[in-house]
């Protein structure tokens, strides 16, 4: 009976198939601790942004009300998700005080540090705590860990909350810069003739917009600029050198047996493309977006340095930098963000060459 | 002569993407009338509004050309008309006289040796520095470098437009009248001999001074300031701001090479302004302007753009775009045939270094590149403290009317109603902005006119104080409440349930940026939702213009007569971008202009502020004062409501000391 048992699963091992593409391209991954790093400061980002309003805010994570619970720490991420009562009754959204005063049975989790990226908190506001010094004197102390800005404004927390910022830039542009690009190349690249010939011109065409004037031009016009569009218009302008690559890619593979093998069992064009190709396709294809998401994360940082980015009061990381324009004696205006963008594009640079010389069998090669 | 002064330059700009507006940002405020002694016009109807109107022409009202008129002859006039002697003054003289009156408050040494940091040492250096110097004290042969925030459009005197070009025109150009430090008009002495009025205020009757000369040698006519009228006048000329005011001039007449007559349309109090318009050298541009009327097309304007003949007591002899402009003191301005007819100006050259960064205009400051500059209440209290600074330089601070405020539409659903106007008003924390984002440098402004101005009113209007409780309370009695529980106020119109959220737009500069996400926080206490949209200044112009806007973050500079305000609050005024309406204002307007009496019109102009105040069609904010620097060796600087240079002898008294 064992002797069987043992006997089945030799032959499952035995069966098993060899490891995929990708799982090949993770334990090569891993072997590599700057990327490794590197990726886990990336995942420690995600983190931060995630929590965002639990790590640094004047709202309380969660607390108990007239016998309701609430989040009220979740209006940072959208104003209407913070309940209507705090806004009612001369509540007016300062939580430590009223809280108390006007439910003494209320209580609350406060985020880990007590500061607000959008404003000042003033005298009192938690009781016994000092205001937040503002003009040139908010040199990095016990309550502003980073300091705060010559309005007031603490520095830490915009930083906490400008990470949900830095990230979105980077994940949403290059999410539409790669849906974009792949399927232009793919298209272009699968069918050629003369639609691979409108592909392209096309591509080159948009290569030619420069992405900064026409952000400055979006700022202009639209009546209510947010983040959304700026990442929009980064996505829709950045997608040629991925839409090239996937084009170059289709171009190689579409002449291969697995390719003529589908066909010829009668799978149709967009089958043969995404399900047979794709797949194939897409390792260097990655490699471009990481590194795309790099340079969004730059563009909107220069963009917010230059007094574009988001609208204010929106933290972010670049406008912490722009408001060190005027008085570069304030270092910690300078440094926190600059070593904070600093960073993630290194980590973003770092993850997509791991990326690639994971992926890239010539590179493998030349490893060994 | 109001001018929209959106740019309390900042902090920080310049960079290059801004650079295309930042040259129209940083030209400041001060509008006006640059300053030679003798040269002073009342800038025409300034827009800085944030930015000056560099390139556009105002919309102002349609230019209709001039209908001929029947000039009368001269002896008819004399016989009909009963002249007024007008007051002729030299500004400098009047500005020595009334110093030898003020009391010495200590000796030079000290004043430059203290730290302007208490009005008493801001006295003492405006006191001891500000002095006009003694015989033989004051070196003629010496150069100043002085700051612009932008470049020129123009070099002809006609396309003034902006701050820095007045600042430049007013020391080339040539003018009969001016105003002194009290912003009380009067005819220079320098160029006119006698000016009369009819007692009917019909007429003006000027005779020029015979020993004027162009900077080309040819004699100054009253030929030139006729033929300039009906250049200004011509509706294919785009003159962007010195029309409005001319235009309120029937005819202007030269009956011979020194007498001139003003013909007014209407006896205004508001003539003597209307008759002060910068000139333009009639043997140049009779033979040119016809052929092009933009006056900057054509090979001959182009060249004259880049060297133009001057009539005033500096010509411009090198002019690099977006670097410097030069100017030299003239020879013949001062001296005719080798006899010396007026008095030289201290300065033999005047350098304008063009320089958009403020932070870069007070490194070149501190390193003695330039010798004066206007600072950033931020430069002010935090850059300008250390030995760094006083090791070559000195700073000095005076009330300026400069007011800045939010302007709500009135024609939008939110800003219709005066109570909700209020509770804005009550909302904002208006001790917050002063003393945090002002840096407690800034006074509260509660209305039009400058407290204590002979045409503010006498009731006291205190300055909005916050106060959110009253705020509610305004907006429930106006039907803004939360009816469907989603934490923002609306009110059903039309059937339909309208959210009280709002954008503000604003120029693009950290401190008004800072205000009104101030004023976001504050509404979003009481239940309203504010989107903060800065805007690049020239889109800020173009929207409120044409009053595409819910509100915005603006400011005015004042004009030299309070008459000049009519073009912000009158129905249907250019520049009342808030729509504001109301007929008693319109009449106290016009019969101001017709009254004659200086305590009565105060009562119509004190009346105008008391009904605004009530109306808050603004939120007025604060006064923005001036404050400047300048370098140990420059002196006689003395502050005007409208700064240091813009009136006259307001550049003309500043001087340097022999070097020993």
């Amino acid at each position: 009976m064992s002797q069987e048992k043992i006997r089945v699963t030799e032959e499952i091992d035995a069966a098993k198939p060899s490891r995929g593409f990708w799982s090949d391209a993770w334990q090569r991954y891993r072997r590599r601790p700057i990327g490794m790093l590197a990726l886990g400061f990336v995942l420690f980002l995600t983190i931060v942004a995630l929590f965002a309003p639990a790590i640094a805010g004047t709202k309380p994570v969660i607390c108990s009300y007239k016998g309701d619970l609430y989040f009220p720490c979740l209006g940072y991420f959208n104003r209407s998700w913070e309940s209507p009562i705090f806004t009612k009754d001369k509540f007016r959204g300062t939580y430590p005080k009223n809280l108390k005063q006007k439910d003494p049975e209320s209580w609350a989790v406060w985020p880990l540090v007590f500061q607000d990226p959008y404003r000042r908190v003033r005298e009192n506001e938690w009781p016994g705590r000092r205001e937040n010094p503002s003009r040139d004197e908010g040199h990095p102390n016990r309550l502003n860990l980073f300091g705060t800005d010559q309005y007031g404004v603490d520095i830490f927390a915009k930083m906490v909350h400008g990470t949900t910022i830095a990230l979105l830039v980077g994940f949403v542009s290059m999410g539409l810069a790669g849906s974009i690009g792949v399927l232009v190349g793919a298209l272009g690249g699968y069918f050629g003739g003369w639609v691979d010939m409108i592909t392209s011109r096309l591509t080159e065409i948009v290569m030619c917009i420069p992405t900064l004037v026409l952000i400055l031009a979006l700022i202009a016009v639209v009546e209510k600029p947010t983040i959304w569009k700026t990442m929009a218009i980064i996505g829709a302008t950045g997608w040629t050198g991925i839409a090239r690559l996937t084009r170059a890619e289709f171009l190689r593979l579409r002449q291969t047996e697995f390719v003529m093998a589908a066909r010829a069992t009668g799978a149709g064009s967009l089958r043969i493309m995404f399900r047979h190709i794709l797949p194939n396709a897409l390792a260097p294809v990655l490699v471009p977006i990481t590194f795309g998401i790099a340079s969004a994360i730059l563009i909107e940082g220069s963009l917010s340095f230059l007094g574009f980015g988001p609208p204010p009061p929106t933290a972010s990381w670049g406008s912490v930098l722009n408001s060190a324009r005027s008085n570069l004696q304030l270092w910690w205006l300078v440094v926190f963000p600059g070593v904070g963008i600093f960073l993630t594009v290194l980590a973003y640079n770092l993850v997509g060459e791991g990326l690639q010389e994971a992926t890239d069998p010539r590179l493998r090669e030349a490893k060994k | 002569m109001q001018e929209v002064v959106g740019c309390e330059s900042t902090v920080s700009r310049g960079n290059i993407f801004l650079v295309i507006y930042c040259c129209l940002l940083l030209c400041f405020v001060c509008v006006g009338c640059g300053g030679s002694k003798s040269v002073q016009q009342t800038p025409p109807s300034e827009l800085t509004a944030s930015a000056e109107a560099r390139k556009e022409p105002l919309p102002v009202t349609e230019p209709r050309p001039l209908d001929p008129f029947d000039v009368p002859k001269l002896s008819d006039l004399d016989k009909e008309a009963s002249w007024i002697d007008r007051t002729v003054r030299d500004g400098l003289v009047l500005l020595r006289d009334s110093q030898s009156k003020e009391k010495e408050l200590g000796p030079v040494e000290s004043a430059l040796a203290i730290s302007n940091n208490s009005p008493e040492s801001n006295d003492l250096i405006l006191s001891a520095l500000g002095r006009l110097p003694a015989d033989g004290e004051a070196d003629y042969s010496a150069r100043i470098d002085r700051h612009v925030g932008g470049d020129l459009g123009s070099t002809n005197p006609i396309m003034i437009s902006t701050s820095a070009e007045f600042d430049i025109l007013g020391l080339t150009g040539f003018g009969l009248f001016s105003f002194g430090r009290d912003l009380e008009p009067f005819a220079t002495s320098e160029t006119v001999r006698t000016w009369q009025t009819s007692t009917d205020r019909m007429l003006d009757k000027v005779v020029l001074r015979d020993d004027l000369v162009w900077s080309d040698g040819q004699p100054i006519t009253a030929h030139d300031i006729a033929f300039t009228f009906k250049v200004i006048m011509d509706p294919r000329v785009p003159v962007p701001a010195v029309r409005s005011g001319t235009d309120q001039l029937r005819w202007v007449e030269a009956y011979d090479d020194q007498t001139l007559v003003f013909f007014h349309k209407e006896a205004l109090a508001t003539n003597v302004w209307n008759i002060n318009f910068p000139v333009l050298p009639k043997h140049i541009y009779e033979k040119t302007w016809e052929d092009d009327p933009t006056l900057k097309d054509s090979a001959e304007h182009v060249q004259l753009e880049q060297s133009p003949v001057c009539g005033g007591p500096y010509e411009i002899v090198e002019r690099k775009r977006g670097q410097q402009i030069v100017l030299r003191r003239r020879k013949n301005w001062s001296s005719v045939q080798g006899k010396q007819v007026r008095e030289r100006p201290y300065f033999e050259e005047v350098r304008f270094r063009i320089i958009e960064d403020p932070n870069t205009t007070l490194l070149a400051l501190k390193k003695g590149e330039i010798h004066e500059m206007i600072l950033q209440p931020e430069q002010w209290t935090t850059q300008t403290v250390g030995r760094d600074f006083y090791e070559r330089n000195t700073k000095a601070t005076a009330p300026e009317w400069v007011s800045f405020h939010f302007g709500w539409n009135i024609e939008t659903i939110f800003f219709r109603d005066r109570r909700v106007r209020r509770a804005m008003s009550y909302a904002f924390d208006h001790d917050e902005m002063l003393e945090e984002l002002c840096y407690s440098l800034y006074d509260p402004c509660a209305g039009i006119f400058y407290p204590g101005a002979w045409m503010a009113s006498t009731k006291k209007l205190d300055p909005y104080k916050q106060d959110l409780d009253k705020a509610e309370a305004l907006l429930d009695e106006a039907g803004w409440i939360d009816r469907d529980n989603d934490g923002v106020r609306d009110k059903e119109i039309d059937g339909r349930i309208v959210p009280f959220e709002f954008s503000i737009i604003v120029n693009q500069q950290p401190l008004r940026i800072a205000i009104c996400t101030l004023l976001k926080e504050n509404l979003d206490q009481i239940g309203i939702r504010l989107n903060v949209r800065p805007v690049e200044s020239t889109v800020l112009q173009d929207l409120t213009l044409n009053r595409k806007f819910q509100a915005y973050l603006g400011g005015w500079g004042s004009g030299t007569d309070p008459d000049t305000s009519e073009n912000l609050w009158k129905t249907g005024a250019m520049r009342n971008f808030c729509n504001y309406s109301n007929p008693e204002v319109d009449r106290l307007y016009a019969e101001g202009r017709q009254e004659f009496d200086r305590s009565k019109r105060a009562e119509k102009y004190g009346r105008i502020q008391e009904i605004l105040y009530d109306d808050q069609p603004y939120t007025w904010l604060y006064w923005r004062n001036s404050f400047y620097g300048f370098s140990k060796d420059v002196r006689g600087y003395v502050f005007s409501p409208r700064g240091p240079y813009h009136y006259s002898p307001g550049f003309g008294s500043l001087w340097k000391p022999q070097q020993e």
